[in-house]
């Protein structure tokens, strides 16, 4: 049983993991993800790396919605200028090393044109700001032709490094995961700055905030443009993985996706964020495999019927955990570990 | 009493989620010999009107092949899982099976996955892939060298439709036509090559009109197509909605164009659903409808074996395409393993373009032979108040 962590170095209380025991788990988990793509089959290491691409989404919608309290409708949408942006770098030769901070970048600028007249506005009127971005941005990816293919959309050249071709899952991997730990990571720290803070005190109560003299307009204006610039990212990794990028992909549907996946997970939590990326990515897979092996044992035709019910339990799945736990997986974690840290006692 | 409580159902939730993913190995089913066909047909999700009876069409015939002790005396396995038409879900049933069983042949689902999976397929080259997209970019076998459609591009079947009204003009006038389009990649698809083959026969294109996919009101449109009153309305990226609702006002305003249609919103179940509105619909149909008054050994097989099964969508023209896939399966794969060759990609894209002049019996009305890896053949059809007649010939597109 833990009874207590003393922390007797300012350098110890501020460090991002402050028990050996964290340290400990982290170091184990930062060897299985590098073992993982030599031991797991393609398809395992498919998942982790669309796990991946999710989780950075994810992770700036979380700083938009869950942290500063401005509901994004259209995190599918700033994914796909990321996307659309790779495919042009790359096309044009720039290396991915540098096509992924730009397609970040073009997204935040994207981000920062929508979000200027639309901060001045908060609650569902921001909503729907973000929601009308979303179908606006849907328009240029289809209509502009030249630039995006149209609705035929673009392919994307491979990544590359000095010539080695980073192409297929196995080594994207080495790609994706990391750059989804350091965009966790940052996401993490940057809580624990005045920024991040801001976004707090901007969320608890935007007025109070104001008088402590936090710029409304300026913080809402930064998150949203590095929520944005985590959207590209990961638009631009999709389009790196896919090796296309076409406009059905960044739908509404999709931003409702990570919309769900941060509500599921816990809002402003990064532990949140990624439970819920992983529930959204995995639960569907595990019920499809599920339906597999009904199927599998014989039953006739399963997997046209409980195709249906599959998405039906999905739902309800989702539904369940906001009912019985607003907070998230998050919270359900949060109590799991408080569990064995007291353990044999009881909370 | 057994208390239902927050922690309990949170907890059996995640127990079980876990187990189920614990219990989810990938074990290598296929049995040596065994020939697994890989598919992701789209059960649900948009375009699940067609991909339950796609799935039932091509499981059916391995079904029934296997009872005729399968290709080359290889038995066949069926491997399919629901891919909700979403791009990221189908490329993973793709690589779950690449890595389960390594399928000589797949079937996937849309154009975006046809698209996703082809530099795979190339570098991989160890499979062919087809599915129920007929978007014109795929009929390329310089750019997607391993993927193949059962049927003509959607282009080809404009061509059909544009045929069909020149050899049917009175007159020295070239009756003109409008085209109504969705706004997605399947309605735009054949638009640019229609419009110029339109100039190329001399048709006039009286107006463009494009809607959102399942649009409901159309008065606006009606307006524009009762100004132009072109002949003939092709229609193309829909299902159903919203052909009902221009036809019906069309009929309603005394406007005499003809409405006409492609393949997926000419399956029986969705004109009937038109109701009798739909009596002098005109479409294009690659394959032969299940009801066709000649009989054929294909058709008549289909017949046989899918009613066997309650519920079997076995009347509709995408279980028809599902078996055609199959019997595409087998002809390339058939022919490798005749030749002594191994099931490789090269060898079996050299085996698909070996395929001229096949009889399929019956599915379409003349033999057959691939060009840009597709299948260029299709007929008019006329929707008639009780049935569906053809009203030209099989037409072979050049």
């Amino acid at each position: 049983m833990r009874i207590g962590d003393f922390k007797a170095t300012y350098r110890h209380d501020e460090a991002l993991f402050d028990t050996p025991v964290q340290r400990a788990w982290l170091a184990a988990l930062a060897l299985a993800l590098v073992a993982f793509p030599f031991v797991a089959g393609s398809y395992y290491v498919y998942l982790a790396c669309l796990l991946g691409i999710h989780l950075v989404s994810a992770t700036g919608l979380n700083i938009v919605t869950g942290y500063t309290g401005l509901i994004s409708l259209g995190q599918a949408a700033f994914m796909g200028v990321g996307c659309y942006t790779v495919a042009v770098a790359a096309k044009a030769g720039v290396p991915f090393w540098l096509a992924l901070p730009l397609a970040g970048a073009v997204s935040a600028a994207v981000g920062l044109v929508v979000g200027i007249p639309s901060l001045r506005i908060k609650g569902l009127y921001f909503a729907v700001a973000t929601l009308a971005a979303q179908f606006v941005l849907g328009f240029v990816f289809r209509e502009w032709e030249s630039v995006t293919g149209g609705v035929r959309g673009a392919n994307v050249p491979a990544a590359a490094l000095g010539g080695f071709e980073l192409s297929g899952e196995q080594r994207l991997y080495f790609v994706i995961v990391p750059i989804a730990a350091v965009g966790l990571l940052a996401a993490r720290n940057l809580f624990r700055t005045r920024v991040g803070r801001a976004f707090i005190a901007i969320r608890d109560r935007d007025i109070s905030a104001e008088v402590l003299g936090i710029s409304l307009f300026r913080y809402k204006l930064a998150a949203f443009a590095i929520g944005s610039f985590y959207a590209g990212v990961a638009g631009g990794l999709w389009g790196y993985f896919l090796r296309v990028a076409t406009p059905e992909v960044f739908g509404f549907g999709q931003s409702i996706f990570y919309l769900a996946a941060i509500i599921v997970g816990g809002l402003g939590s990064i532990l949140g964020t990624i439970l819920g990326a992983t529930f959204m990515t995995l639960v569907p897979e595990v019920l499809r495999a599920a339906v597999g092996w009904i199927e599998a044992a014989g039953v006739a035709d399963a997997g046209v019927y409980l195709a249906a019910v599959r998405e039906v339990v999905f739902g309800l799945l989702i539904l369940g955990f906001l009912v019985f736990e607003p907070h998230g997986l998050a919270e359900v974690w949060r109590r799991t570990r408080r569990f064995f840290h007291l353990w044999p006692f009881r909370t | 009493m057994t208390v239902f409580d927050r922690r309990k159902f949170i907890g059996s939730g995640l127990a079980g989620s876990a187990l189920a993913a614990l219990g989810t190995p990938l074990r290598a089913y296929a049995q040596s010999g065994e020939i697994v066909i890989g598919a992701a047909p789209p059960i649900t999700g948009v375009f699940a009107f067609a991909g339950a009876a796609l799935h039932s069409g091509l499981g059916d015939w391995v079904e029934w092949k296997n009872g005729k002790g399968g290709i080359a005396g290889r038995r066949l396995r069926y491997a399919a899982e629901d891919s909700g038409y979403k791009v990221d879900q189908a490329v993973a049933i793709f690589k779950k099976f690449v890595a389960q069983y390594k399928p000589p042949v797949f079937y996937g689902d849309s154009t975006g996955w046809a698209k996703a999976i082809a530099p795979e397929l190339s570098q991989l080259g160890s499979m062919l892939a087809t599915g129920p997209s007929f978007s014109s970019d795929l009929a390329d076998p310089a750019k997607a060298p391993y993927y193949f459609m059962p049927g003509p591009t959607y282009s080809g079947m404009i061509d059909i439709l544009l045929d069909y009204i020149v050899k049917n003009a009175r007159g020295a006038e070239k009756p003109s036509v409008a085209f109504v389009y969705s706004d997605t990649e399947f309605g735009r698809d054949p638009i640019a090559a229609g419009k110029a083959k339109a100039a190329k026969l001399g048709i006039p294109v009286a107006l463009e009109i494009i809607t959102k996919p399942g649009a409901v009101d159309v008065s606006a449109e009606m307006i524009k197509l009762r100004r132009a009153k072109p002949d003939y309305v092709i229609f193309h990226g829909y299902v159903l909605a919203p052909i009902p609702e221009f036809i019906r006002q069309m009929r309603e305003t005394g406007l005499a164009s003809r409405g006409m249609g492609t393949i997926y919103s000419m399956d029986k179940t969705t004109l009937d659903q038109m109701g009798a509105t739909g009596a002098g619909f005109l479409g294009v149909m690659p394959y032969r409808y299940s009801f066709d008054s000649e009989k054929t050994p294909t058709m008549e097989l289909i017949r046989e074996f899918g009613s066997r099964k309650p519920n079997n969508p076995w009347q509709t023209i995408f279980y028809t395409q599902g078996w055609l896939v199959g019997m595409i399966f087998e002809q390339v794969i058939g022919r490798t393993l005749a030749a002594k060759k191994e099931l490789t990609g090269p060898n079996m894209k050299a085996s698909l373009e070996s395929i001229a002049k096949w009889d399929t019996g019956g599915i379409f009305g003349v033999p057959v032979s691939l060009k840009t890896h597709a299948i260029p053949v299709g007929r008019t059809y006329l929707v008639t108040g009780k049935s569906i007649e053809p009203v030209s010939d099989w037409i072979t597109i050049g």
